[in-house]
């Protein structure tokens, strides 16, 4: 019955959302505009100019010293765009999870939630509906996101040898991020009773979660209080995780193989641990009042 | 038979020091419609709150179709069907879509679904419309949907909150046509609260009416209106001669007050008093040149027992704002 009952409430959702145009579309031009937008304004070679006090440089070795850039500090990434995809997928994952509970909110308001908790199905369905349906949006919106990055001028370069095993491990990231957050935030959803309530604490969670994070900067850049921080982010286990496959392609260091599994051990405790949290917070917000 | 919602000194206790219902018992049979009638905040709702699940019981207990509320709430979830007065039916999702959802979620076997979302749809005069998104609906065609998404698991009781609110008065005249088929047709028993007094009048067998968390009173419409209102006969006679004296002897009649030719005699029922007091007029060598005579309305009654009229306590803060968010919803 877990099982029916999740496939009905996830299949409502999704439905809404497929015929929704105004709900599908921004999602599509957000990935666009961040990856051509970041990718492009954002980009710190492009800072690097021709000439510096009066010594000009060759187009030669201004094209030698980006590389040289974004090979030490952007872990060898042959374009500024292959090292921030990593990045963006998350921010598109988090800002997805965080306001994808608005939904759940607008169903109690609705009194839609009221008629589920009178109907005989399981309070796990109505949670797990909700994370559910929010991972399926977030990951297709990732997914798409991927493709737009790859198919940019100047875009995701993969690195040599990613095929399957690294698309998987990739999305395997993306989905352990998406899972955990989405927990997270659909518990959340569930508790609060008004909309201005969900979106002041989403504000407050993401902003920090994202910005202690590598998404969008390396850590080699940050002051060593900030990279300690960083270091216990999960938004930096996936995006290292999910970078490190995108540019190097099939061959690592024994240390980056390293890195691997840790990021991927700490992502499946973080997904694990909010799942529990996340179901127990559920249970005590659909329970009578 | 023993009843199929039974309350026994129901109680419930917001902290620190609202007491929302305190220690309510009644009954309801099967295959009754049931109305339950207060002002805002009496504890109607939250009474119903807490019969459908929705809400913990702090004392006391409840059964709903056989089944404590407390100890089994999945099996009354089972044997219900609850129509909130919010329009909860899904703006996006066409009318079939919706009424198959509920059937999947009250978990009706996925071979008896098309043929019971055809016979609810035909009920409810939703054929034409099932294909199109609900958004497109009427507010009176959404609360038929919601209705129909309430029954289609063919519960043994139906709770009904508020299920004409913000409705036209010929479309809620078509929502009571309805319930009043669900009952005798189908024996559906029903749980309604209603804002309507001649709602609940002309569709409840009984009725409760609840007052600061307290039942007032209970019983039917017609029993209640003698107990607290009574008819008022109204006669002009042909002569001077004093009749006051007389028309107090009839029986049942309470009061009797003189204008001239005219007397204003208050009774139970005018039905049985009449005859005696027709032959008693004439008897006596006059004539009755005029008679009239008004029935009290459940008002008289809801004013009697709360202190307060009905139309007093609408547009309470909720209640409103549901009134306001349906009616948006809907096409007109």
């Amino acid at each position: 019955m877990f099982g029916d009952d999740l496939i009905a409430l996830t299949g409502r959702a999704l439905r809404k959302w497929i015929r929704n145009p105004a709900a599908v579309l921004p999602g599509f031009f957000t990935a666009l505009f961040y990856l051509a937008l970041f990718g492009n304004s954002f980009n710190p070679t492009s800072l690097i100019p021709s000439s510096i006090g009066g010594f000009q440089l060759s187009p030669t070795e201004l094209q030698s010293i980006k590389a040289s850039i974004l090979s030490q500090t952007f872990g060898g990434a042959a374009t500024y765009i292959s090292y921030l995809t990593a990045g963006i997928i998350c921010l598109i994952l988090v800002f997805n999870m965080a306001f994808g509970g608005i939904d759940l909110v607008l169903d109690r308001q609705l009194g839609f939630l009221n008629s589920l908790l009178t109907a005989p199905i399981s309070r796990g369905s109505i949670y797990f509906s909700g994370v559910l349906q929010n991972m399926v949006k977030a990951m297709s919106l990732a997914f798409l996101s991927f493709l737009i990055a790859i198919l940019l001028p100047n875009g995701l370069s993969l690195g040599k040898g990613f095929g399957v095993l690294e698309f998987i491990g990739v999305f395997g990231a993306f989905g352990l991020l998406a899972f955990a957050l989405s927990c997270v935030f659909t518990a959340l959803a569930l508790s609060v009773k008004s909309i201005d309530s969900l979106v002041a604490i989403v504000n407050f969670a993401t902003f920090p979660l994202v910005f202690t994070s590598t998404a969008l900067f390396p850590e080699a850049g940050f002051p060593s209080w900030l990279s300690d921080i960083s270091k216990g982010n999960p938004i930096t286990w996936t995006t290292d995780t999910a970078r490190l496959l995108m540019i190097n392609g099939g061959s690592f260091t024994s240390s980056q193989i390293s890195n691997l599994i840790n990021y991927s051990i700490y992502l499946i405790g973080f997904a694990v641990v909010m799942a529990i949290l996340g179901y127990v917070a559920a249970r005590s917000a659909l329970a009578p009042v | 038979m023993p009843p199929i919602i039974e309350a026994q000194n129901l109680t419930k206790f917001y902290p620190p020091r609202t007491k929302a219902v305190d220690d309510v018992s009644f009954t309801v049979d099967e295959g009754e419609v049931f109305g339950f009638l207060g002002p805002n905040g009496a504890g109607k709702t939250t009474t119903i709150k807490m019969l459908t699940t929705l809400a913990s019981i702090t004392s006391g207990s409840a059964s709903v179709a056989g089944f404590k509320v407390a100890k089994d709430p999945s099996a009354v979830r089972k044997s219900i069907g609850v129509v909130p007065q919010e329009l909860t039916a899904d703006d996006e999702l066409k009318g079939i879509e919706n009424l198959v959802l509920a059937a999947r979620l009250h978990h009706v076997p996925g071979s008896e679904i098309a043929a019971k979302a055809k016979d609810l749809l035909t009920l409810f005069d939703l054929e034409d419309a099932a294909g199109r998104r609900v958004r497109t609906y009427s507010g009176g065609m959404r609360r038929r949907l919601q209705m129909a998404m309430g029954l289609v698991h063919s519960p043994k009781v139906l709770f009904l909150d508020e299920p004409t609110l913000g409705l036209d008065i010929q479309t809620r005249t078509k929502v009571w046509d309805y319930i009043i088929r669900l009952n005798k047709d189908r024996g559906l028993t029903v749980f309604m609260t209603t804002h309507y007094l001649e709602e609940a009048d002309g569709l409840c067998k009984r009725i409760a009416i609840i007052d600061h968390g307290v039942i007032k009173v209970s019983d039917s419409p017609a029993r209640l209106k003698e107990m607290y209102g009574g008819d008022v006969l109204t006669i002009s006679v042909d002569g001077d001669q004093d009749l006051t004296g007389f028309l107090k002897t009839v029986p049942d009649v309470s009061d009797v007050s003189r204008d001239g030719l005219i007397y204003k005699i208050k009774l139970p029922r005018t039905e049985r008093a009449l005859p005696v007091i027709i032959d008693g007029v004439t008897n006596r060598g006059l004539r009755i040149t005029e008679i009239s005579f008004t029935r009290p309305k459940l008002d008289d009654v809801f004013l009697e027992v709360t202190g307060r009229t009905m139309r007093e306590d609408e547009g309470g803060g909720e209640e409103a704002w549901v009134q306001n968010l349906n009616m948006g919803r809907s096409t007109n």
